[in-house]
């Protein structure tokens, strides 16, 4: 029990304290260091599939599990049909084998493209090492012990609630499997490893891109035209000119 | 003087009632909260006295084992069945499955050994057995499909059977399989033994999903007529199994996606914008 205690409270709740103090603390030290540092000048192809294999993948797979954390009774609601169950089981899994094959290829890229691996350091391998390991159990757990989305949102959603009311209450946590064990804990690991990391960009996403006006990039266009004074602006002139 | 046998009056009657406390009261206390502990989590497999459930009848159980047997086997059952303890796996082989392990204290087991010996066979904790005697109406096996595969909700919005279990019948969806499969589990522990889990679940993780959520009377009895009937029928059963079709729809919506994820990306900047003066210098090297 001693070793559960330990998995299923007191690491959460250092994994939780150690990212928000060491995110607060990287960002004020040095906010502009807090970045994704991309990659996409030194090779692009092979990331724009793992990229977006990787990210609409996690996109989805986190958003799933955080809705069912947030809102347990509505997903046993949805899951109470059989069909709903199975499309949103097939759903999570397709997502989930696509960051298997998105985070595959990304770490196989950072691996073998020269000018990668120039720019690579000892985190960012560990890190992907632990998404990799942590997509695997994923996936094993949707296969290997189906309807996660049900069993999560009776029994895992209450565990994390909770943590969060400061009362954890670990009985069904502990009498899970091992690997649904191994991927709880492999979370809260990664939670607490955010600060240390390039994961750390997800808190810096520029959201904003969305909603800010379109900005005309002054290199794809033909530059003698654009140089005459006698051009007229037929298209959005750029805003800090 | 009056004063004074006031207060000698008063140490009489306080040394009386500290005596009591010390004397009477950790008994009684004891009994008290082994009953309590027995109730909430002993009960739904064991009687005392009144015959098998899942698990054995405990009448007598502190005369059969020793203490430390026992304050052994309940802490970890599976541990004692793996060291070749030959009276745990005599247990196993009668019973067809292992106990949960609990995490109880030594002395919240004494307390339970001790309120089992005091109340012997006239224990009011254990489950009344439920009557089925005959067949099981239609609309009842018919109520209780429906309530193990989640068409219709538990009154107390507890989830679905089919979250953890599955069960071999061509009417119900292919269920979960973190938990024990339940198509012959009649067989195996009896309506009593089935009604006594549902009651009050033996196993920690049973016991979150429905904790403040418990199965009314009227659910029990009809999943109990549902288990029964998927019992006797399943030799006829051939649901469809969603293992290897999970898999490959799984596949088969990755592949969407990527084709998705090519469609988008087909007029994107493919190389960096001075790849042309980048491959010059090369070439001139």
């Amino acid at each position: 029990m001693t070793f559960n205690n330990f998995l299923f409270v007191a690491l959460p709740y250092i994994a939780i304290i150690t990212f928000v103090i060491g995110s607060i603390q990287r960002y004020r030290a040095t906010g502009f260091k807090v970045s994704s540092l991309s990659s996409q000048f030194l090779e692009g192809r092979k990331l724009y599939f793992g990229s977006m294999a990787f990210h609409w993948g996690i996109l989805a797979v986190f958003m799933g599990h955080l809705i069912t954390f947030l809102f347990p009774t509505a997903t046993l609601a949805w899951n109470s049909n059989p069909v709903r169950l199975i499309v949103l089981e097939v759903m999570a899994f397709t997502f989930g084998l696509s960051i298997l094959i998105g985070l595959t290829g990304l770490f196989l890229r950072r691996l073998s493209t020269p000018r990668i691996k120039m720019v690579t350091n000892r985190m960012d391998l560990i890190i992907e090492l632990l998404l990799l390991s942590q997509v695997v159990l994923g996936c094993w757990i949707a296969l290997g012990y189906r309807w996660g989305a049900s069993w999560f949102a009776s029994d895992l959603s209450p565990y994390l609630w909770s943590i969060v009311k400061l009362n954890p209450q670990i009985e069904a946590v502990s009498a899970m499997p091992p690997v649904i064990r191994t991927h709880i804990v492999g979370a809260f690991v990664i939670i607490g490893m955010i600060p240390f990391t390039r994961l750390m960009h997800f808190l810096v996403a520029p959201f904003h891109y969305i909603f800010r006006p379109l900005q005309l990039v002054m290199w794809t266009w033909d530059r003698r035209r654009v140089r005459d004074p006698k051009t007229v602006w037929t298209v959005h002139r750029p805003k800090n000119n | 003087m009056m004063y004074q046998c006031f207060i000698v009056h008063k140490n009489i009657v306080g040394f009386f009632v500290a005596a009591g406390l010390f004397l009477f009261v950790p008994t009684g206390f004891t009994q008290e909260l082994g009953k309590e502990i027995f109730t909430q989590k002993c009960s739904a497999c064991h009687s005392i006295g009144k015959g098998r459930l899942v698990g054995p009848d405990l009448a007598g159980v502190n005369d059969r084992r020793s203490e430390g047997w026992l304050l052994k086997f309940i802490k970890s059952p599976q541990a004692v069945i793996n060291s070749g303890d030959p009276v745990a796996k005599a247990l196993f082989e009668e019973f067809k499955m292992v106990m949960p392990d609990q995490a109880l204290s030594d002395k919240q087991i004494r307390d339970i050994l001790s309120f089992i010996k005091k109340n012997g066979i006239s224990s009011s904790a254990s489950t009344p057995p439920v009557a089925l005697a005959g067949p099981v109406p239609q609309h009842e096996i018919e109520l209780g499909r429906n309530l193990f595969q989640g068409k219709v909700r538990f009154a107390n919005g507890g989830p679905s059977c089919t979250s953890c279990h599955h069960v071999k019948n061509d009417a119900v969806i292919g269920g979960g399989i973190l938990a024990r499969e339940l198509t012959t589990v009649f067989s195996r522990m009896g309506g009593e033994g089935v009604r006594a889990i549902l009651g009050g679940p033996p196993f920690p993780v049973m016991q979150a999903a429905y904790q403040g959520m418990p199965f009314t009377d009227d659910e029990i009895r009809a999943l109990v007529g549902f288990l029964q009937h998927a019992d006797q029928e399943h030799a006829y059963q051939q649901p469809r199994d969603y293992g290897w079709g999970l898999f490959g729809a799984g596949v088969g919506g990755v592949a969407v996606l990527m084709g998705f994820y090519c469609m988008i990306g087909r007029r994107r900047k493919k190389q960096s914008v001075n790849q042309d003066i980048y491959d010059r210098q090369i070439k001139s090297e």
